[in-house]
């Protein structure tokens, strides 16, 4: 699986180039007009009673306000995810781009689910390893986000020779699911997240 | 009298949580053929068998599959004994026995037994008896056919396998059939034919039937824009069962139609990754060519050809944001539930459209729902007589979890209102199984 580096000589972001949280902040908050915007919507959910949400959100929670996520904190669950093929982090080979993930709020007063999207770019356009990247993106975000995220995962258009295969294959559940008891692929995937924590 | 479209009449309402639930993705659950049951496939690799009266855990079965169960089928028409298969990711399905010492006597004796059955069900568990290997991957879906002659089994591999069981324990393969190009996610028997029909992930559903000893596709449905989830066909008899066994007060039209319906046999319900729920209906064969059927004339002389055409029949109204998991038709009422990634349930109901108002509204032929999908040829004909309408509508069923299967179940509770009452079982991500009834 790992043989041949499908990319031998990818272009490397400068870690200073990436997007982070120190910069943005002061703007950021803002023009989003401050916290609770969709907050309202959002009906009381007791985190506390949740058997699959793990200690994850309350380490994450770096501020004390109701689990208001944006997208850069979805870009730094994802960015420190390590190639499966080079010793680098999604974020530096620009396989993952903060421009590139968007949250949408619930689109129904009734609903409590948001959704992440996350268009992923591989290094190549034949990047044979697009979908274990993919996967170990939507893994990681499943693992760390609430339930209430709805995680979709595709190949950013035109990026990829087969990117509606890759992306039909990142979108079924069951596929997923069954992937996730396969245990080649955990140890794959359980290497690309080591870097995360 | 007819409430308005978009104020649905009906509220779902909470009866029951089976209990304690498993703590790891539930995938589907199957009601019971006689007893107040239901077995639920867990991806803990065991199957949990709750009982429908006191809503409580009776069996846990474990031990016979290497990863998830996906699914689960009781067979039908058994006396004495409960036999249980189940398909997991391990590309097995395992066969399941257990003896019912006359608990089915038990069945209508009310409360005061109902905790000695349960004690008494716990004497003996389910006997692990055969396992069908033959699949290369995962099974997704597995269904016996009515009358428990033939078991089909469907997989990631692409295939449809039909098993006969000779006798106990005595499997034969009677059919591989390879037609699909991607997963096959679900398998569903006609009530009244042996008639297979399968949904796959290459957006198609394909239906089979035996044809002078060898099992072949006789139809191929192609409609829906993404992976097609689950397959069910109609009950059998509905024309007496539902809005259409109304008969007096009914313009030439509407009778013809009904009469239509009757002649092409129960109809097909199907859901997709492209949020529709469809449904579709079989062109009656020409009356000469079901005379010369039953001549008994071998089919290579027949004048006609054993191939069935499936037109589109309807889009239930589009209540879904994301993949519809799920869908089922009521027995009883003719009524549809589906579920899926949203995390919603929904009951859908048929009337006669009214014909002074041709509202566009929840047009089942609405040509915008349409767009891009196909078959355009299907929609020639007039616009339907009937329409589906939304009964109940309910959002996050499962908390903020996906839900994965919903299904009817007969009502067995101390609670029911008549013998026909009905239940709604979901089937979520949490792991937890709901009881819904409607009001």
């Amino acid at each position: 699986m790992e043989l041949d580096k499908d990319n031998a000589n990818p272009t490397i972001l400068n870690p200073s180039d990436l997007p982070s949280r120190r910069r943005e902040l002061a703007v950021k908050k803002r023009e989003d007009g401050g916290t609770g915007l969709f907050d309202e919507l959002i009906p009381a959910y007791t985190y506390l009673n949740d058997p699959f949400d793990g200690p994850v959100s309350s380490s994450d929670s770096d501020d004390d306000s109701v689990e208001d996520i944006d997208e850069q904190e979805i870009y730094d669950l994802i960015s420190s995810i390590s190639d499966p093929e080079h010793p680098l982090s999604l974020g530096s080979l620009a396989v993952v781009n903060l421009p590139d993930i968007h949250i949408q709020p619930p689109t129904n007063p009734l609903s409590s689910i948001s959704t992440v999207v996350v268009e992923i770019t591989p290094t190549i356009t034949h990047c044979s390893l697009a979908t274990v990247i993919g996967l170990g993106v939507r893994v990681r975000l499943e693992q760390a986000l609430p339930p209430r995220f709805r995680v979709d995962v595709r190949v950013k258009k035109g990026t990829h020779s087969t990117d509606d295969q890759v992306n039909k294959q990142l979108g079924d559940k069951e596929r997923v699911a069954a992937a996730l008891e396969n245990g080649t692929l955990m140890g794959v995937i359980r290497r690309m997240l080591a870097t995360c924590e | 009298m007819a409430p308005p479209p978009d104020a649905p009449s009906s509220t779902l309402r909470p009866l029951a949580t089976l209990s304690p639930p498993s703590n790891s993705r539930a995938w589907q659950s199957a009601p019971h053929p006689s007893l107040p049951l239901v077995a639920t496939a867990c991806s803990d690799k065991t199957v949990r068998v709750y009982s429908l009266t006191s809503f409580t855990l009776v069996h846990s079965i474990s031990g016979g599959h290497k990863r998830s169960i996906r699914s689960v089928s009781w067979k039908p028409g058994l006396k004495g004994q409960s036999v249980l298969a189940t398909g997991s990711f391990d590309a097995s399905a395992g066969i399941w026995r257990r003896h019912e010492g006359g608990e089915q006597e038990h069945d209508f004796t009310g409360a005061g037994r109902d905790e000695e059955d349960d004690e008494e069900a716990e004497d003996e568990d389910y006997q692990f008896s055969c396992i069908l290997d033959g699949h290369e991957s995962e099974i997704k879906s597995l269904q016996w056919s009515p009358s428990g002659q033939y078991l089909a089994t469907c997989s990631r591999d692409k295939s449809v396998w039909i098993w006969e069981e000779l006798e106990d324990d005595n499997f034969e393969t009677v059919a591989v059939l390879q037609e699909h190009d991607g997963d096959v996610k679900c398998v569903a028997w006609h009530p009244e034919e042996d008639l297979l029909a399968s949904a796959s992930y290459d957006d198609t559903v394909r239906l089979y039937r035996e044809d002078q000893d060898d099992w072949v596709q006789v139809g191929v449905i192609e409609g829906h824009g993404e992976t097609v989830w689950w397959v069910e066909f109609e009950g059998s008899g509905m024309a007496q069962k539902d809005f259409r066994s109304r008969r007096d007060g009914l313009t030439e039209e509407q009778s013809q139609h009904v009469e239509l319906l009757e002649r092409s046999g129960p109809r097909l319900a199907t859901c997709s990754d492209d949020k529709t729920v469809r449904l579709w209906r079989r062109t009656p064969k020409e009356r000469s060519e079901q005379d010369s059927r039953s001549t008994g004339i071998p089919s290579v002389l027949r004048s006609f050809s054993i191939d069935e055409e499936w037109l589109e029949d309807a889009i239930l109204p589009q209540q879904h944001e994301r993949t519809v998991y799920s869908v089922s038709w009521s027995r009883k009422t003719g009524m549809i539930v589906s579920t899926g990634s949203d995390g919603r349930i929904i009951v859908y109901k048929e009337r006669w459209r009214d014909p002074a108002s041709n509202s566009v509204k929840t047009s089942v032929q609405n040509s915008e729902a349409m767009e891009g999908v196909g078959n355009s040829e299907a929609k020639a004909h007039t616009p339907s007589l009937t329409e589906w309408v939304v009964v109940a509508e309910l959002f996050s069923a499962h908390d903020v979890f996906e839900v994965n299967h919903v299904c009817w179940a007969p009502r067995k509770d101390k609670g029911r209102r008549d013998d026909d009452e009905e239940v709604i079982v979901s089937t979520g991500d949490d792991g937890v199984v709901r009881v819904w009834v409607l009001d």
